[in-house]
Parts: structure tokens; C-alpha cells; sequence
């Protein structure tokens, strides 16, 4: 019996892999993957930081962090609506495969060009501005996290029915814009009023900025372990929830 | 009998619309049976839902001995889906999409190769094995993902049209490897409007109208259920449209236009014909060829319908020109 169980868990994991290798040979080199996951996150990066006197090394953590943010949680409103519009995805729903491994692939396929994308600023960071990683573990943590996190995001915003990128794009970024003001990237929390750092605290991107700022040997407001704790939070709930969506909408099929 | 597919008083509703209301039919193991109908007739939802990718208002469906609302996945693993717009990724290559689709089923690695080569020799897309999906022909890539349904050696292939849109040397191909493919033992249900299709591919049909079956036979017995009327196939010229004056004639209960000629569904062909010398007469026009015909399946559609099969393809054709001009 336990056999049978782990042979089936691996078969979903196998799966789940073999689809989320498939988007990144199919969608990766997208344009609106390379618009909504590259380009606007670096060009938003130096729309802020050109002109305003800031060191660019000091900057690396925010970089990451909106990178992390927005590539991570771009697959996912690239991919599906894609697979919607040409019944891609509907060879997943008539295949033995669950919508658990669907959706795993999914999450698999955004954390790891979040990852990708983000492992540029970081290495930017290193060669050209001499900058250290002062503590590994925080940036894993952050990259693990924030990449599952913001991964699954999209992934939920995806299970809005649409068969165009832009039906759902518009209200991810509805949600996600919003969240850069609140979240420490173009003011230090520190320097917020109280009101607005209780706010900053519930963005998920706070704890990203936070981690990667510790990461790189600056301080967090709120502390790596709550920033870990939050960031773990959020990852499971946005997970959970894409899952619902996911399973709610297939229901109304 | 052995059943591949057992249906019960299956009923598919969208809010108020009911695409499917309360049918049920079976498939026996071995056979080819077709869903016939015109577009909007539920086809599609059916096989939509007997594949697991709706679910139904009410009523059971049995696949492969599993019911699909129960045990979707064991019944997914018996069957192979080609559903009417091809669904392969374009970007990819035609061997990488067969490797993925023997991923997608659990085809055994050191399998998935020897298949791969197999399915494409089988299809004769092996020397395109590297070419992007994208560059094919509508033809070649209906053959592709038939040869990705098959990866996993189904007991039962589902074809929602499976020609529509080909042209005919591929639409022809289509057809051969149906049978062949039923021949070495797969079971196939398909749907289709293309009523000769139905008659040359299939040993029983249901005919689908307005989301319920209104017959399930084999064509032989459903042209012999027809055979006690009458079919006067007649051409005039000059030629021209005269399916409404022809209907309104006396004993006239059917009129469809096969090319030049027209198809007239009469209870007694004696009483009918000195009637349309009558008619031409009066419509100054002169009769070409006049003959009686035994029913086909077409005639038993009509018959039992009460459609017009060239209307019927004239409507699924335009939705997929205009589906094709949307995506282009």
C-alpha cells in the first residue's frame, strides 16, 4: 500500500516536472514573459533609481526583490491563458494527471524563472559593483519563499477564465503595482509613518525586500525570522488558494 | 456485450441552456460508433464530458469499465482524446510533443523513444521528427495528434470531428487509419457531421439533434428504416433555386439540393413524378434527368431530423472558418 502510494506521488511529481520543463522550453522566450517578467521590473528599477543620486549597489536588494515579484508571478498569467486559447490545457484535463500536478508543474515553472531572472541582480551585484552576500541562508530563504509565493500568486490570478494574457495580467497588476509602494522599495519602512508600516507588514513584498536586504548585510524592520515566518505564510496560502480557484473554475467547466 | 462506453440518462446543463438532455447510448468494445448531428447538436459536450473535461448535470458515464466522475484518472488512462482543433504546441517539435505526451501518460521512459519513432513511421511524419509543430499542415498536424493520443496504447480513442477542415487526400488518410486502427483492436467513438463519413467509417451511429439522440442503429437499418418512402432525385434547367416550390408540392414531405439536383422525400414516387412534370411545365422548365433512388444514410438523417444536411455543414464550416480567422 505504501508502495502504491509512494509510486503515485512520484508519477505526480514526475509530471508536474515534465510540465513545468515544458513551459520553460515553450513560453520562457515569450514576449509577454519577457515583458511582464524582464522588462518590467528592471525598467521600473531604473525609472527610480536614475536621476535620484542612489548608490546602485545599495539598490542590488530591491532589484532582486522585484524581480523575484514580478517574474516569478508572471508565468503562471502567461502560460494558462495561452494554453486556454489554442486547448493546450485541455490535453492536461484529459490526461491521467490530477489538477494537484497540473498546477505543481505550474508553480514549478514560475519559481524557476523567478529564480533565474532574479540570480542576474545577484550576480550583477557580485561582479560588477563588488557587493558580498553577507548571510546565504537569508537569501535562499528569500528566493525559495518569495519565488513559491509569487509563483502561486499567478497561478491564482490564472484562474480567472480568460484566453488572452491581458484578461488576466490587467488585474494581477491591479494588485501587484499597488503593492510596491507599500512594501519598502522606494521608501525604507523605517521611514514610513506607524499606520503605513502595519500595512507594509501584510504585503508579502515587504518580506521579500526585507530578506534580501538582510541577505546582502542591511537591516530589516521586522526581523529575518518574522520576515521567514510571514513570507512561509503567504506561500502556503496563495498555494492553497490557487488550488481552489483552480478546482472551482474546472468545476464550472 | 462487452461495453467500452455505457451512458445513462446523461444530461449536461449551462445554466438554462441544456446542451445535452438525457441521452444514453453504448459503445460496444471493438466497434466504431459515431455521434451524428449538426453543430449545436451536443456532440462535443458529449465527448467533452464522457473525457472527464466537464462534468455532467446529472447521469452516469461509464469509460473503460471506470466512471469517469468517480475514477476520472483510471478511465483517462484507457483512452486518447483528439479533440476537433488540434491541440499540440507549436513551438515544439513533432518528436518532442510525442515525448511530452508519453510523459503526460507515464509511458516508461526507455519506452517513450521507441514509441515516439513508431507513431511517427506509423504516421509518416518521421523525416519531419525536428520540424516545428508550427510549419505543418492542418493534415499533418490532425495525424500528429492522433499519434500523440495513441502514445499510450488506448484501449478506446475518442475523435471529436475528425476531418473537418482537411482536404481530401488527408481527410482520406484519416479515415484509413481509422480503420486500421479498429482493425488492431481500438475502439473508436467519433462525431461527426459529414454524413458519409458516418456511413463509410462506422458500424452504428447515433443521430443527435438539439442535445438528444433521436436514433441509435446501424446506417443499414436506419436507411431500411426509411426505405417505406420514397426519394425522387430530379434536375431541371436552367438550373436554380427551387427547394421551397418543390416543398410546397402535394406528398412532397422533404427537399434537399445534392449539386444540380434535387432529393425529394415523397410517400409514393407514382403519384409525385407525373406532378413534377406538371410543375415544370408550368415553370418553364425543362427536365433534365429524373430517377428513384433507395434512401441513404443521408436520407434516413433528413428523415429523421427534418434538417438539411447541406445546411448542416454549411453552419459547422463557417464557425471554423471563422474560428481560423479569429486566431489568424
Amino acid at each position: 500500500m505504501k508502495d502504491m502510494h509512494s509510486s503515485h506521488l512520484g508519477k505526480e511529481i514526475r509530471v508536474a516536472w515534465a510540465i513545468a520543463v515544458k513551459d520553460m522550453r515553450t513560453y520562457y522566450t515569450q514576449p509577454p514573459s519577457i515583458m511582464f517578467g524582464i522588462l518590467f521590473p528592471f525598467t521600473l528599477f531604473l525609472a527610480f533609481t536614475i536621476g535620484r543620486n542612489l548608490p546602485l549597489a545599495e539598490q542590488i536588494p530591491i532589484l532582486i526583490s522585484q524581480t523575484l515579484f514580478f517574474a516569478s508571478s508572471s508565468i503562471g498569467p502567461v502560460v494558462i491563458p495561452l494554453e486556454r486559447a489554442d486547448q493546450t490545457f485541455d490535453r492536461f484535463l484529459t490526461s491521467p494527471v490530477s489538477l494537484l500536478s497540473i498546477l505543481m508543474g505550474k508553480t514549478l515553472g514560475g519559481i524557476t524563472y523567478g529564480v533565474l531572472i532574479s540570480v542576474i541582480p545577484v550576480l550583477v551585484g557580485i561582479i560588477v559593483f563588488g557587493s558580498q552576500i553577507a548571510n546565504l541562508a537569508a537569501l535562499i530563504a528569500c528566493f525559495a519563499l518569495s519565488s513559491l509565493a509569487f509563483s502561486a500568486l499567478g497561478i491564482l490570478f490564472a484562474s480567472i477564465p480568460g484566453q488572452t494574457v491581458g484578461q488576466v495580467m490587467m488585474p494581477l497588476n491591479f494588485v501587484r503595482i499597488p503593492l510596491l509602494f507599500i512594501s519598502g522599495v522606494f521608501t525604507p519602512i523605517g521611514q514610513l509613518p506607524a499606520w503605513m508600516q502595519a500595512v507594509s507588514f501584510l504585503s508579502p513584498l515587504t518580506h521579500t525586500v526585507e530578506l534580501a536586504s538582510y541577505a546582502s548585510g542591511g537591516d530589516t524592520f521586522f526581523g529575518p525570522i518574522l520576515n521567514i515566518i510571514v513570507l512561509g505564510a503567504y506561500a502556503a496560502a496563495f498555494v492553497f488558494v490557487s488550488i481552489r480557484f483552480n478546482i472551482m473554475n474546472q468545476r464550472k467547466e | 456485450m462487452d461495453l467500452a462506453v455505457n451512458v445513462n440518462n446523461l444530461t449536461k446543463r449551462y445554466g438554462d441552456i441544456v446542451a445535452v438532455n438525457n441521452i444514453s447510448f453504448s459503445v460496444n468494445r471493438g466497434e466504431i460508433f459515431g455521434l451524428l448531428g449538426p453543430n449545436g447538436a451536443g456532440k462535443t459536450t458529449t465527448i467533452r464530458v464522457l473525457t472527464g473535461l466537464t462534468k455532467p448535470t446529472s447521469g452516469t458515464v461509464i469509460v473503460a469499465d471506470w466512471d469517469v466522475v468517480l475514477k476520472p484518472t483510471k478511465a483517462k488512462e484507457r483512452v486518447g482524446v483528439v479533440p476537433e482543433v488540434s491541440n499540440l504546441y507549436d513551438e515544439m517539435s513533432a518528436w518532442d510533443n510525442l515525448i511530452f505526451a508519453a510523459q503526460l501518460y507515464g509511458v516508461q521512459r526507455n519506452e517513450r523513444d521507441k514509441r515516439a519513432k513508431d507513431h511517427l513511421d506509423l504516421f509518416g511524419l518521421y523525416e519531419r521528427r525536428s520540424d516545428r509543430v508550427g510549419i505543418f499542415s492542418r493534415g499533418m498536424k490532425r495525424r500528429l495528434t492522433i499519434a500523440a493520443a495513441l502514445i499510450h496504447k488506448p484501449d478506446i480513442l475518442f475523435l471529436d470531428e475528425p476531418t473537418t477542415g482537411l482536404d481530401v487526400q488527408s481527410a482520406r488518410m484519416i479515415r484509413n487509419l481509422i480503420k486500421e486502427l479498429n482493425e488492431n483492436g481500438t475502439t473508436i467513438l467519433l462525431t461527426t457531421h459529414y454524413i458519409e463519413e458516418a456511413d463509410q467509417l462506422c458500424q452504428r451511429v447515433a443521430i443527435i439533434n438539439q442535445g438528444k439522440i433521436v436514433a441509435v442503429d446501424n446506417p443499414e437499418k436506419l436507411k431500411a428504416a426509411v426505405e417505406e418512402h420514397h426519394i425522387i432525385e430530379v434536375s431541371f434547367s436552367p438550373a436554380q433555386d427551387l427547394n421551397d416550390k418543390l416543398r410546397s408540392l402535394e406528398k412532397v414531405s422533404n427537399v434537399s439540393r445534392v449539386g444540380d439536383k434535387f432529393r425529394l422525400h415523397v410517400e409514393d414516387a407514382s403519384e409525385v413524378v407525373p406532378l413534377l412534370i406538371d410543375f415544370a411545365r408550368e415553370n418553364n422548365l425543362r427536365i433534365i434527368s429524373i430517377n428513384t433512388l433507395k434512401p441513404s444514410l443521408e436520407d434516413a438523417f433528413v428523415e429523421i431530423t427534418g434538417l438539411s444536411p447541406e445546411v448542416m455543414a454549411t453552419e459547422k464550416e463557417q464557425v471554423r472558418r471563422e474560428k481560423s480567422a479569429s486566431v489568424g
